[in-house]
């Protein structure tokens, strides 16, 4: 395995972690750091106007992430 | 965090996990059939992820009974795993996601052969689904 290869790994490891990490604070009692689900709900119902962007917009990201993983 | 009750309608007869946990396993069984880079994957990602989309924006799906409160500022705190992520999928996008320069996907793509991965991976794509229009 290349240099490249393990730090690029490693990188992706690291953001998991992160992300774990993000979400483990935001579930302690107390917490001001929201849950990811409570930062998806919000921009859920963002809309402009009577138009739902947020939601149109993490619908399509939902669907883009399962095309490109599972299908492409 | 400041939660308030909402007026919640009377959820559809399948709006229920003893229907969807079903409905969801079954689709994964179907999908995880197809291999990636194939046109029956591409066709099967595409109508059931249009039809769900659909069902999303039509608002078809019980929506929460609490719902949380407005923007708050700690959320800042999500910009550091998705900035790591990002810039780390950016670069190993922009050298080309080689096998020296593997993206988030590419690393992916071994572990998806395998039909059961591919079943647990749709599995979850439709969870997720499920987790998101709902709030």
């Amino acid at each position: 395995m290349s240099l490249t290869r393990a730090v690029a790994i490693g990188g992706f490891l690291f953001a998991m972690g992160l992300f774990v990490a993000v979400e483990w604070a935001a579930r302690r009692e107390g917490s001001r750091v929201p849950t990811l689900g409570d930062v998806c709900g919000y921009v859920m119902r963002y809309e402009v106007g009577r138009v739902p962007v947020g939601r149109i917009v993490l619908l399509v990201f939902w669907w883009w992430i399962g095309w490109h993983f599972l299908a492409r | 965090m400041v939660e308030e009750d909402v007026a919640v309608p009377a959820p559809r007869y399948w709006d229920r996990p003893a229907v969807t946990v079903p409905v969801f396993a079954a689709l994964a069984a179907v999908g995880g059939q197809f291999p990636g880079f194939t046109r029956e994957a591409n066709l099967f990602t595409l109508a059931v992820g249009g039809v769900f989309v659909w069902v999303g924006l039509a608002g078809w799906v019980r929506q929460p009974g609490r719902l949380p409160g407005g923007w708050r500022p700690h959320a800042v705190w999500w910009l550091l795993p998705a900035a790591v992520f990002g810039v780390l999928e950016s670069a190993t996008f922009l050298l080309g996601s080689s096998d020296d320069y593997p993206t988030f996907s590419r690393l992916a793509d071994p572990l998806l052969e395998r039909e059961v991965v591919r079943s647990v991976g749709y599995f979850g794509w439709l969870a997720a689904f499920w987790g998101l229009v709902r709030r």
